[in-house]
């Protein structure tokens, strides 16, 4: 028995000075500082500790005796007594058991994380916001909306200042240019830029009424010129005769009949925005991932640009 | 039994293992068999398209594009709708990535098109000032390898039973026909096909002629590829 506490008592020594060498040979030492002695502290504790607990179950291994009623069964002669199962244990696996059946039914089911669920609540609040926020607005704040628009998602094909970078795209700082009314004309037109189906015949199927005649290359380019000019020049009779029939005098566009050639309108935009367009540059995609307020922001800032 | 199996733990691990193998079996397989099915939409690619998707790893393009979508707010307001399993379903191998140092592409086909990315790969930064994206000029020249994607069509129409000419129902309803040719000639003659149509919305002329003539460059796959990613 003395040996044991004697052994203890050498490895208690020994675990001590270790610490002690290892905390006060590192930079400081012990003097002073809280943060080393709080250490040092804490491992003589741990040290005792240990030690004396080990010491009390090695002594109770050697001496303690147990007795009750063996179990029937015997594995490899190792026999097993019927004591009781300890209170608190019972109450543990009891208590486990209802909780896994509460988990299994209510708890899990019911507050399951969902990556999917998280992000359409994500989605929501983020919709809820951005209604409260700027459903209502309009004016120059609609127009700042759609300057960002625009450059987070068309600025890549129209470019940052909406030249559309050297014929890439369509320059949106005029309503036409020359070549695309000229492309229009000659190959007719369809893309759904009132919102419906509303073909625009090709050259074939457009009369002058001036002349009685169907329109010739010439009269093309002065109306191409004319109308690229933003209705000025001496293509006038020419539109006039050909295209204000259905476009108008102006150029403004009829409802359900032309659309406004004139100018840009947000309508405008935002049917291009709906079904795309295929013109005398390119296909330009759909963009209906926008909501309905960002689309008639990106038409208000278009709009803006060419006035 | 229970005697029987605790005087033999060898027997007894084996029966362990069958009975948590057996969980897995009923938890995982199918689960992960509806998962993986093709989500409505979803069509395999043809033969250029395929073609177009082996230029797109073999210039690396992975490397710095992902195609997958995560469920956050901002990266579905910016590439569309996130991504789901079944949406790779005809991709051997997927191409999704966790660094981009470019944008994700798993939808580039619903808001780019031919005549943008025709100009992106000769020139990226005449139409995204500050890109770091290099050019790919050699791609207009090089000649796409029509044959190698006919391979793989094949065998994965054989192997993995991929729904080639077959009908694959569309989201709006409809049904597509995916088609592949019944000869190494039939396979390059659809590809061709496929390629003048993409050619008629480009502008460089050695890329025409070169389709006028049969030959199919590398861009013109890529594209086709590029085009298909919805």
């Amino acid at each position: 028995m003395n040996k044991l506490y004697l052994g203890g008592a050498i490895f208690t020594i020994l675990m001590l000075a270790f610490t002690y060498v290892s905390v006060g040979g590192s930079e400081g030492g012990l003097n002073g500082d809280i943060v080393n002695m709080l250490a040092i502290a804490g491992a003589v504790a741990l040290v005792l500790i240990s030690v004396f607990v080990v010491i009390k179950y090695v002594r109770q291994m050697q001496t303690d005796t147990a007795d009750g009623e063996l179990a029937d069964e015997s594995w490899d002669n190792i026999g097993e007594y019927k004591n009781p199962v300890p209170m608190g244990w019972a109450i543990m696996f009891l208590g486990t058991m209802i909780w896994g059946m509460w988990y299994f039914v209510i708890g899990y089911p019911v507050n399951a994380y969902s990556q999917i669920g998280e992000y359409n609540e994500d989605t929501a609040a983020h919709n809820e916001k951005f209604n409260t926020q700027y459903e209502s607005i309009t004016g120059d704040r609609l127009v700042e909306m759609g300057e960002s628009v625009f450059l987070a998602e068309c600025k890549v094909c129209h470019g940052l200042s909406a030249d559309g970078i050297e014929g890439k795209a369509a320059n949106l700082k005029v309503r036409l240019e020359a070549k695309v009314v000229k492309h229009v004309v000659e190959n007719g037109s369809n893309n759904h830029l009132l919102g419906s189906e509303m073909p625009m015949p090709d050259r074939n199927g457009l009369f002058n009424n001036n002349t009685g005649a169907l329109i010739t290359d010439a009269e093309i380019d002065a109306v191409s010129q004319f109308v690229a000019n933003g209705m000025n020049g001496a293509g006038a009779e020419v539109f006039a005769g050909a295209c204000a029939s259905c476009h108008g005098e102006d150029g403004k566009g009829m409802e359900y009949v032309a659309p406004n050639v004139a100018e840009f309108t947000p309508v405008l935009v935002v049917n291009v925005l709906n079904h795309g367009k295929k013109g005398a540059i390119g296909t330009m995609p759909a963009f209906d991932r926008l909501n309905a307020k960002q689309k008639e922001a990106v038409g208000a800032y278009i709009s803006s640009l060419s006035k | 039994m229970f005697h029987w199996l605790e005087k033999h733990p060898f027997f007894f691990a084996v029966g362990v293992f069958v009975s948590i193998a057996f969980a897995g079996l009923i938890e995982i397989v199918p689960n992960f068999a509806q998962a993986s099915r093709p989500v409505i939409g979803t069509a395999p690619y043809s033969t250029l398209e395929l073609a177009g998707r082996h230029v797109y790893i073999k210039n690396s393009c992975n490397a710095c594009h992902s195609q997958l979508i995560r469920p956050f707010k901002s990266e579905t307001d910016r590439y569309g709708h996130y991504s789901l399993s079944g949406e790779y379903a005809y991709d051997r191998p997927f191409l999704w990535g966790s660094k981009r140092t470019g944008p994700d592409l798993m939808r580039v086909g619903n808001y780019r098109t031919t005549d943008w990315h025709e100009n992106h790969m000769k020139e990226p930064q005449s139409v995204v000032p500050g890109s770091i994206m290099p050019a790919y000029t050699w791609m207009f020249k090089n000649t796409a390898d029509i044959n190698t994607a006919y391979a793989e069509q094949l065998t994965v129409a054989q192997f993995f039973a991929v729904p080639y000419n077959k009908e694959v129902p569309m989201k709006d309803g409809s049904t597509k026909i995916v088609k592949m040719g019944e000869s190494v000639a039939d396979a390059n003659a659809l590809a061709l096909e496929e390629a003048k149509a993409i050619a008629a919305d480009m502008k460089d002329q050695d890329v025409k002629d070169a389709v006028a003539n049969g030959q199919i460059p590398e861009i013109v796959a890529l594209i086709a590829y590029m085009n298909s990613l919805k």
